[in-house]
């Protein structure tokens, strides 16, 4: 029948230094079905996968396929066997076709005069199969997320796989996206494949999974069928009985009041038609207009790499405007550097919290008042009163809940979720006027997540302005008052939070715009 | 008890090399205890052992320094003795041009142009970094020639003392020596300035906002520049103080051992002060310890060579051992 195991994973145990990720987890996949492997970040879910796909080795634990023990050495090892995964960083060569990223690697008939014709038959079967339309002659650096994935799924398809690991599939993909990959991924099953689903999107696993395994802290939690249970028993399941669930932001349900902006007279912060023009002359920023009130939460949404790092950066003053206004609080502050704004009420987050926002070689209390090194209570501009630095620091550690040895340990020695902690800790202590905070909670379970959003409404209670620049759509709807939608460094639209609808913004996020809907047919080729 | 267990992997690092050192010693044929009491008690037996040690120390630290102070803000300044041997030329050229004027305006004078001296060595490579992001490594190094050859063309030049057999400038003005401390052996107050110059440097890197974005852009470069500081400054700034402390140790050895500028006088100061800084792991202030540590062993590695004719090179295997294995405890301690 259908429902017979084809594959199982059984007490796997995995240890990373001193840090146990993996604590005799169990793991069963049917036959024909979706299988969800949900989880927080640090679940272990990934490193459960990458186990299977021979991108790890066990330190414990058996796995059968099929009802054979196997050892599985390498990636070779699993797509021999029939394992395909895609990652949530697509591993393809930008400048070959669609056509040369799919059969990259595999023996090829005709290996000398590549004449691929077989390949192409074979490839546009399985592409009307599954209803994965790609344009096989497309350069790979010309097409969107969506289609680069469609790619990475049949390269596995391609090679025969009849299991398919999918590790976050729908980050940067629009909603649009979303629900065409989730048809896709019926189609398999449906043909006889079985898929794992990793996410820690519990709305994305109730939509498609047939059943689901939930991890917390490198455990097995419990594994359910959909139909069995409630959304709520997957919620205890994800975040523990530690978390209070009824008073949190991430779950909530009821609609919260609308910023009323005719109560503020000015923006705290103003962008008047700002250009941004690399080095290499790419218009990164084009004509973008925003403000963001005090006592406001903006979203902007959008799929990476549209001009969210640029946008931060220009708002910061880490890059000067090629033209253009920024004003904050009625102030022309366009050629103000970072240096001016930190110390005069701007706050960041970065995104790439390792290259721009952590300093490894320094202690966690050096890390924390980067930026703030100059102003008060750190500093009276000549010296640091470390006294007062490390005072902080130990009370924001316990606040912000990061895992450290104190104030003096070295930043390297955390790990990434207290990295964003720390980050976390540094823009929020200081009750800046405007924020910039680009995805602020990646890399955070779910308590902590919340614990971000908790400070982020205090902000706006206190009249603070905050821009949120995310990748997440969810965490936007939950938590802004507005979402601007940035697509080729414009900005296509903004939104009321009474507007808003994913799939508005899914299109806005793929460049269709009321307006602008003919040009989108003339960019085609 | 946190300091004990901090400062343990180094001692076991100096004990291990000592140990390692030995057999070769003992291979060599040598009496080992007697050749270790030589370097450890050479320095605290006479006073002109300790005098000669801190002689020996003050060029040390100043070298060491010149080159952690960059380091602090992860650049690599090898050019130490080319700044030192430009801090010479200026002290000298003080000296002599103005060798009448009285002590209260010569010795600030001679002091004061080996220090701009040494900050201009060090500043050419800074510029040349922060203008053409030309690597520092590769300037600072080849400054070094260049200081070398300008030495022997001053040394050899108008300035020349005749009656040398060696390569020497004329003596400077009276006016400009260092005060002793001590006569005989004689002691300069060089080293008090030194220890001074130390100690404003471990206040300024560990206390200061300026300190504090030093050790910033050395910890990451990127994100320091995201949040405010200007880290192309601050190499400069780095390369230059850096400069200006090796010029110092220049300046000492013109006005405070020899009154004359003397071809070679950098010694080996740039390999030693390279150790030294290594051995402290940038650590500012730990160096004037590790310097003080280095100063024992070579005046041990003198004395060792005259009374038991082990050759010094031995002192140079030992110290090198020692950077290895405290090198080497940081990566055991990470396991």
């Amino acid at each position: 029948m259908e429902n017979k195991t084809i594959l199982e994973l059984k007490n796997v145990r995995k240890v990373f230094g001193q840090i146990v990720a993996l604590d005799s987890v169990s793991f069963a996949l049917k036959r024909g079905e979706i299988h969800g492997l949900l989880g927080g970040n640090g679940a272990g879910k990934t490193t459960l996968m990458n186990i299977l796909y021979g991108l790890y080795r066990k330190d414990e634990g058996e796995i059968l396929l099929r009802d054979q023990a196997v050892s599985i050495e390498g990636p070779r090892d699993a797509i021999n066997q029939g394992i395909g995964m895609v990652h949530q960083h697509f591993l393809q060569i930008s400048n070959f076709t669609v056509l040369e990223n799919i059969i990259l690697g595999t023996d090829v008939k005709n290996k000398y005069t590549m004449k691929l014709e077989d390949e192409v038959v074979k490839v546009k079967e399985l592409c009307q199969r599954f209803g994965l339309n790609v344009d096989l002659n497309n350069v790979m650096s010309t097409l969107p997320v969506g289609a680069r994935q469609k790619v990475e799924i049949l390269k596995a398809l391609y090679r025969g796989v009849d299991i398919l690991i999918l590790d976050e599939p729908t980050t940067n993909l629009t909603p649009q996206e979303v629900d065409a990959l989730f048809e896709s991924l019926r189609v398999m099953v449906n043909e006889g494949l079985s898929i794992v689903f990793i996410t820690h999107k519990l709305r994305e696993v109730l939509s498609v999974c047939d059943r689901i395994t939930v991890l917390r802290e490198g455990k097995n939690i419990t594994t359910l069928d959909r139909k069995d249970a409630s959304e709520e028993v997957f919620v205890r399941a994800m975040v523990g009985e530690k978390m209070d669930i009824e008073n949190s932001i991430y779950f909530a349900t009821e609609e919260r009041q609308i910023f009323d902006r005719t109560s503020v007279e000015a923006p705290k912060l103003k962008l008047e038609n700002v250009n941004l023009i690399s080095q290499d002359g790419v218009q990164r920023l084009k004509d973008l207009n925003l403000e963001v009130f005090g006592g406001e939460i903006v979203g902007i949404a959008g799929v990476a790499g549209n001009g969210q790092r640029e946008l931060a950066e220009v708002v910061t003053g880490v890059v000067p405007v090629s033209s253009g206004k920024k004003i904050y609080m009625g102030d022309d502050v366009t050629s103000k550097t970072n240096e001016d704004l930190l110390s005069s009420g701007f706050s960041y987050i970065p995104e790439d919290r390792l290259s721009d926002g952590f300093l490894p070689k320094a202690t966690v209390a050096q890390n924390l008042i980067l930026g703030q090194h100059r102003i008060k209570p750190y500093s009276d501009g000549r010296f640091i009163n470390w006294k007062t630095v490390y005072a902080e620091t130990t009370k924001n550690i316990k606040e912000y809940n990061i895992k450290t040895n104190g104030p003096g340990d070295v930043g390297g020695n955390l790990s990434g979720g207290n990295i964003q902690r720390v980050l976390i800790a540094r823009a929020f202590s200081m009750d800046s006027q405007v924020m910039v905070a680009h995805n602020p909670t990646r890399g955070l379970d779910i308590p902590s997540m919340d614990f971000v959003y908790q400070k982020m409404l205090a902000r706006r209670e206190a009249q603070m302005a905050t821009l949120l620049i995310s990748e997440d759509l969810d965490e936007l709807m939950r938590i802004s008052d507005r979402i601007a939608v940035i697509y080729r460094g414009e900005i296509l639209g903004v939104l009321e939070r009474s507007e808003f609808d994913k799939y508005a913004i899914g299109r806005l996020m793929s460049g269709i715009s009321p307006e602008n809907q003919p040009s989108k047919e003339k960019t085609l080729p | 008890m946190t300091i004990v267990k901090k400062s343990l992997p180094y001692l076991l690092a100096v004990v291990a090399s000592f140990v390692a050192a030995g057999i070769f010693i003992a291979l060599m044929g040598f009496d080992v205890f007697k050749a270790y009491q030589t370097i450890l008690f050479t320095s605290f037996r006479t006073p002109n052992g300790f005098i000669q040690t801190l002689l020996k120390f003050v060029p040390l630290l100043l070298l060491a320094l010149a080159f952690t102070i960059p380091l602090t803000a992860g650049k690599f300044n090898i050019g130490g003795e080319g700044q030192m041997m430009a801090g010479g030329i200026g002290a000298a050229a003080m000296g002599i041009m103005f060798a009448d004027l009285p002590a209260i305006i010569l010795l600030p004078l001679v002091i004061l142009g080996g220090v701009v001296a040494g900050a201009l060595w060090g500043l050419v490579p800074a510029w040349l970094l922060y203008k053409f992001n030309i690597n520092e490594i590769l300037t600072t190094v080849l400054f070094n020639f260049i200081a070398l050859f300008l030495i022997d063309y001053v040394c050899t030049g108008p300035w020349r003392d005749p009656a040398a057999g060696h390569p020497t400038t004329v003596l400077i003005g009276r006016g400009g020596w260092l005060p002793m401390l001590v006569n005989n052996p004689p002691l300069h107050s060089g080293i008090i300035l030194a220890v001074l110059v130390a100690i404003g440097v471990y206040i300024y890197t560990s206390r200061t906002t300026g300190g504090y974005e030093l050790i910033a852009t050395g910890a990451n470069p990127r994100a320091a520049g995201v949040f405010g500081i200007k880290t192309r400054r601050m190499f400069v700034l780095s390369l230059v103080l850096g400069g200006a402390v090796a010029g110092l140790a220049g300046a000492f050895e013109v006005a405070g051992n020899q009154h004359r500028l003397i071809e070679g006088m950098q010694s080996n100061f740039l390999q030693l002060g390279m150790i030294i800084g290594l051995i402290s792991r940038g650590n500012n202030g730990a160096v004037p310890f590790v310097a003080f540590l280095i100063a024992v062993l070579e005046v041990g590695a003198s004395a060792m060579q005259r009374t038991m004719m082990i050759p010094v090179e031995v002192v140079f295997i030992v110290e090198a051992l020692i950077l290895l294995f405290v090198l080497l405890s940081d990566v055991v301690r990470r396991k």
